[in-house]
């Protein structure tokens, strides 16, 4: 399994959407820089030169959380049909390995490959930070929710990788994962303050779906205190049950709620790719 | 014990949504003896690739069942045993001809010290020692071939599976694959040859099997299957009638090709010398006696046409 895992980083490093990805993310790192730039260019309070900074740090969180999972799916996706048609596995599957060996030996490969990724592009965000004010440490206390975005959105491209070609199940998982965010952020607040069952039950079911918005409410926590005074704040009307259902709090069984679908998708996956046909 | 054995082997694909089940594999009993050069034969479409998937456990037959060295095919000890080259195929070709074989012998449990000694004889074998540290992209078809071949005995497997390994290459390297296949059956293994190459399979199997929609029509050692015909081709310096009478004797069909060939049909096959002594005879000058012999060309045709009728 382990040479599988090998095998697979070694594959990712040279993907296109790997070369892609770091190509967008140091056009990005450049913006990193702004907050230092504009304070320089044209003066300003401290406090505004701090929120900016704030502004960056929570900015520069949802790139790498979007980054990771865009090359989560794009890796994940051609990770087993698209593998079979393109004849990669023909001589790899008659070796004294069983499937669950291969299914998990590159998806852990992926895993390992975005989570290093991830680690790294925090690190560089955390520097971006300490050279322009002190070192900070926000992006790490929310690094081990940021890095469960690959795996959940690269573990759902995956279990679809095991019946579905690259395109389909790229294009699946974008579709969920879009649905999901829909839900949260424009559905969610149409609901709350119209105060329409249907739609509440499209946004409780999106999180079935994909669980992004309990993911989202896991990191936010983290960063919380970047927020600006006056954003994302409650609004000062409404019952305490259209602004619970607004600003869920996180919940203990957040993280176990996750974890398990990040698991039972693997496991379905697992299950079909075992089942199926290949040729 | 058969190296490959199978029982009322089964498949049939369903498509998804509509149309009708497409029965690939029907009812296939196949017995293949240990330490032989097998060669599996059939149209386009016989079910072939089908079986051999079935064989190496990516596909699951909807009936029956197929052994590999005595263990299911498809089992962990089966593949343990097996190498096989597939049809299509694709390597990760950012590795070189070396690294591809130490990631196949890992996979298949090789230990270090053994595996390296083999990535070396392999790589001798198949013509790609000097090669060894150059990527796989580089390679031609023929040579990526080569190296399908390479990682199919790298680890020493009692039973190979090739399906169409010639299918890429130029004569030279025919003639090494036949030459790897001949070295495997001197150690004792047992290949099992995939190929639409009817001559080249002639050339190196001992057995065959013919296949058409789905069943073995026929089986055997090549040398049971393939009969000799009593038609003979006899050049002498020069046709006369006296010739032609004295053969005429003998043969039950007498036809001069040219002026110095004769091509004749005896009942029994052995009457064919008489042939030789009738020539003599009449005062002929024998230049050259030739029996023909049935190939296994003939035979394929002639039973895959004796099924379609």
């Amino acid at each position: 399994m382990l040479t599988i895992t090998m095998l697979t980083i070694q594959e990712a490093l040279r993907r296109r959407a790997f070369i892609g990805t770091l190509i967008l993310l140091v056009a990005f790192y450049g913006l990193s820089f702004l907050p230092k730039a504009f304070h320089q260019a044209f003066g300003g309070r401290p406090e505004s030169f701090e929120m900016g900074v704030n502004l960056m740090i929570l900015f520069g969180v949802d790139i790498i959380k979007f980054f990771s999972s865009v090359l989560a799916i794009l890796l994940c996706a051609g990770a087993i049909t698209s593998d079979i048609e393109r004849g990669y596995l023909a001589a790899i599957l008659p070796r004294p390995l069983h499937r669950f060996e291969l299914f998990v030996g590159k998806w852990l490969g992926v895993m390992l490959f975005c989570s290093a990724n991830v680690v790294v592009w925090t690190a560089m965000l955390w520097l971006s930070v300490a050279l322009q004010t002190k070192p900070r440490a926000e992006m790490w206390h929310a690094l081990p929710w940021v890095l469960l975005y690959p795996v959940l959105y690269g573990t759902l491209a995956m279990a679809l990788s095991s019946f579905c070609s690259a395109a389909i199940a790229s294009m699946l998982t974008v579709a969920a994962g879009a649905f999901a965010y829909f839900a949260d952020h424009f559905l969610r607040p149409l609901a709350a303050f119209f105060d329409v069952k249907l739609l509440q039950t499209v946004v409780y079911l999106s999180e079935w779906v994909v669980p992004m918005a309990v993911l989202k409410r896991l990191v936010q926590a983290r960063v919380d205190a970047l927020v600006p005074p006056g954003m994302d704040e409650a609004p000062p009307f409404g019952s305490e049950a259209v602004l619970m259902f607004l600003k869920p709090p996180v919940r203990a069984l957040d993280i176990t709620y996750v974890l398990l679908y990040i698991v039972i998708a693997l496991i379905v996956g697992l299950i079909i790719f075992q089942r199926r046909d290949v040729q | 014990m058969w190296a490959i054995e199978t029982r009322g082997l089964r498949k049939v694909f369903r498509p998804l949504i509509g149309g009708n089940p497409i029965v690939a594999v029907d009812n296939l009993d196949l017995q293949v003896p240990v330490g032989c050069v097998f060669g599996f034969l059939g149209p386009n479409g016989a079910g072939k690739t089908t079986t051999i998937q079935m064989l190496i456990g990516n596909v699951y037959p909807t009936a029956g069942r197929a052994w590999v060295l005595g263990y299911p095919a498809g089992s962990i000890a089966a593949k343990r045993r097996l190498g096989f080259l597939p049809e299509k195929f694709q390597f990760h070709d950012f590795l070189t001809a070396e690294e591809l074989l130490r990631l196949h012998g890992r996979l298949a449990r090789m230990e270090r010290g053994r595996l390296q000694r083999r990535i070396d004889e392999v790589l001798e074998l198949v013509g790609l020692a000097e090669r060894r540290k150059s990527k796989i992209r580089e390679f031609s078809k023929g040579m990526q071939q080569r190296i399908g071949l390479a990682q199919a005995i790298l680890h020493d497997p009692d039973l190979v599976i090739l399906d169409e390994p010639t299918s890429a290459l130029d004569p030279l390297g025919r003639r090494r694959v036949r030459e790897v296949i001949q070295y495997l059956k001197q150690r004792g293994k047992t290949v099992f040859l995939n190929s639409h190459l009817l001559s080249e399979v002639e050339l190196s199997c001992d057995y065959v099997a013919i296949l058409n929609k789905g069943r073995v029509v026929k089986q055997g050692p090549l040398e049971e299957l393939l009969v000799n015909r009593s038609v003979v081709t006899i050049e002498v310096s020069q046709i006369t009638p006296a010739i032609m009478e004295a053969l005429q004797r003998v043969a039950r069909k007498v036809q001069p090709l040219d002026g110095r060939r004769i091509v004749a049909e005896v009942e029994q096959e052995q009457r064919v010398p008489e042939l030789a002594r009738a020539v003599v005879a009449a005062g002929g000058e024998l230049w050259s006696f030739q029996a023909q012999r049935e190939t296994l060309e003939d035979l394929f045709i002639q039973t895959i046409e004796e099924e379609g009728k």
